[in-house]
């Protein structure tokens, strides 16, 4: 099968893997304690505006009906309304969705490069000082819970030195002022951005480098390292050409299974950090009992995390030429 | 000394037993983490003794009429008292009976279900495979935290129980793949063929003859799912989405953000700890199993 191919299946399998992921959603808030329509219709409603809602929801007919009514009010970007904003869902989330792939992405990005780079390094040199030391760092950053770095970071960043605001992601004074430019506005994201993205970054590495390290480890006993080095090429090209290349395998590997996990960092570090992303607003509607907010976010969450799946999957077959869809 | 003979079947298991302990006692690593578990064991037991030294050390109810805020440490207070005037050291030994509570239930929960999936998946391979694994990649794809977060919101009910559940239900995917593997190559064995033409049922198969060969590996798994059923009870917690009505480390961050003293070093950094050094002895003793049942690792 061609690489097109295997992508267009692999799409349909995520459209599949997302209907049943609505379908979880739809029964898991059906059987909500109390009036089964109250996912959608808030007690602070009046009666007109509850029957506008049941009848947009298709809440008054049977219950596959319903069913259908909520996959079509889905993929047509209808999420209902907030009830805490009074706002459409869809537009909410689109606001938020940047905030969050500028965090997630960026934080998954540096710290796979630098857990990659690490790890080589690492396990090249077995057994130094520098080994025994990131070992331990990374060790405890793995157990560390992200929330609890996060109100610690703040605390001597942002408390303590006041290098970094205490959170947010755009600045009120720069962003109000029509006078500041383009340049003045991305420093102040920049600024905004740093620490929950060094968090993350934490967070998120520790996982790559140990088991970049343990692959590297094993790849380096195979044979064709030996070759290599009978072949006398300089160090540099073995270990970076011919061995972290195949190490990074199940690196790619462990990303795709590690990423449904590690995305509950994001969520609480937006939290801790008051980002303005997707994590911090199903944490928020949830605690405010904002239902159609709540579903919405996870379902968008959970898109991010299948697309993410995709691109590893796609990043693996162009990693390891040997794979043949 | 020739080693004696088992005379029982408990005689045996005692045997095998100390051996795996001398093989375990070999590992450095592996002590330190039962080190640390040790001590978490004995300030959870502690937790239990205190309030009836002194209502004052009750985590959740032991207001100290002398100080109705938050204090530093002192002669009283080891480690200081919380917003509300209450003992901080306390609500540490508390959470640590509530991480060993999460921790082992949701595992072992987990465990079971990952364990029986597995071995029936490998076992009767075809159509039942193919369903419980296609189940096992929806399971893996689920995005874990916020869906606990959306499911409290719809459950509404914030028990313990129903975390420990949820945890469960969601955290048996990896660990049946790896042991499918696992049955996959042991139903290949002469062994099972022996039992089979012996006119043993599958279930028995499945059970008694294949299942005790791959329990290393499910308990190898366990620690790795107490570690993650602690970050995750102590994360939504912290979230406020927590059982309120017990003391768990999470829910002191919890407290701690939510009173706005996000920056009292003596009641932020202790539970963080906490919660770091129990994780990072399930990891330890994780890995030392590990090193045990994968010969492969070992002395590199």
């Amino acid at each position: 099968m061609s690489m097109q191919k295997y992508i267009v299946k692999r799409i349909f399998q995520i459209f599949l893997t997302l209907i049943i992921i609505m379908t979880i959603m739809f029964i898991l808030f059906r059987m909500m304690p109390g009036d089964p329509t109250a996912f959608m219709l808030d007690t602070r409603m009046t009666p007109e505006h509850k029957a506008i809602i049941r009848a947009q929801f298709g809440l008054d007919k049977p219950i596959w009906y319903q069913y259908l009514f909520y996959l079509r009010n889905f993929f047509r970007g209808n999420f209902g309304r907030s009830f805490y904003y009074a706002r459409p869902v869809y537009d909410l989330v689109k606001e938020k969705l940047p905030a969050t792939i500028l965090l997630w992405t960026g934080a998954y990005i540096i710290s796979y490069s630098l857990g990659i780079t690490l790890g080589k390094i690492i396990a090249w040199r077995r057994g130094g000082k520098l080994e025994f030391g990131s070992t331990l760092f990374g060790l405890f950053f793995y157990c560390m819970p992200i929330f609890w770095v996060g109100l610690i970071a703040l605390w001597i960043f942002s408390y303590k030195f006041g290098f970094f605001p205490l959170g947010g992601l755009k600045g009120p004074d720069v962003w109000s002022d029509p006078s500041s430019g383009m340049l003045l506005k991305a420093y102040d994201v920049l600024k905004h951005v740093t620490l929950p993205l060094s968090v993350l970054t934490l967070a998120f590495f520790a996982g790559s480098m140990l088991v970049m390290r343990t692959s590297m480890l094993e790849t380096l006993r195979e044979d064709y390292i030996m070759t290599a080095r009978a072949k006398g090429l300089p160090e540099k090209t073995i270990r970076d050409r011919h061995a972290a290349r195949n190490a990074m395998l199940p690196v790619v590997t462990t990303f795709a299974i590690a990423v449904a996990g590690s995305v509950g960092g994001g969520v609480l570090t937006e939290t801790t950090f008051s980002y303005p992303g997707l994590g911090k607003m199903i944490v928020d509607a949830t605690l405010t009992f904002d239902y159609p907010l709540a579903q919405a976010s996870f379902l968008f969450i959970a898109l991010l995390v299948l697309v993410a799946n995709l691109v590893a999957d796609i990043l693996y077959a162009y990693l390891d030429p040997r794979i043949v869809y | 000394m020739e080693e004696q003979k088992p005379r029982t079947k408990w005689e045996a298991r005692i045997q095998q037993w100390k051996k795996s302990w001398e093989m375990y006692k070999e590992n450095k690593i592996g002590l330190v983490g039962i080190g640390l578990l040790v001590f978490f064991f004995v300030f959870a037991v502690l937790g239990f003794v205190m309030p009836h030294i002194d209502p004052i050390y009750h985590p959740m109810t032991g207001f100290d009429p002398f100080i109705v805020s938050k204090s530093p440490p002192s002669i009283t207070h080891l480690l200081g008292t919380d917003f509300w005037g209450r003992d901080i050291m306390s609500q540490l030994m508390s959470g640590a009976q509530i991480a060993f509570l999460i921790g082992l239930t949701a595992a072992v929960v987990a465990v079971a279900i990952g364990t029986t999936v597995g071995l029936v998946s490998g076992y009767y391979g075809g159509t039942t495979d193919t369903l419980l694994m296609r189940t096992v990649d929806i399971v893996l794809t689920l995005p874990f935290l916020p869906l606990i977060i959306v499911v409290s919101a719809a459950v509404g009910k914030q028990s313990i129980w129903v975390l420990v559940l949820i945890i469960a239900l969601l955290s048996w995917g990896g660990i049946s793949r790896v042991i499918r593997s696992q049955t996959l190559s042991l139903k290949q064995r002469p062994f099972v063929e022996a039992a089979r033409v012996a006119g043993a049922t599958d279930a028995r198969i499945i059970f008694r003859h294949i299942g005790p060969n791959v329990l290393p590996l499910s308990f190898l798994y366990m620690s790795f799912l107490v570690l993650g059923a602690i970050l995750t009870e102590a994360g939504v917690s912290y979230l406020g989405l927590g059982d309120p009505t017990r003391v768990s480390w999470g829910i002191m961050l919890q407290w701690c953000r939510t009173t706005g003293s996000t920056f009292t070093w003596y009641w932020m950094l202790p539970p963080g700890l906490c919660i770091t050094l129990m994780t990072l002895s399930f990891y330890l003793i994780g890995r030392a199993v590990d090193e045990i049942v994968n010969p492969r690792l070992r002395k590199r």
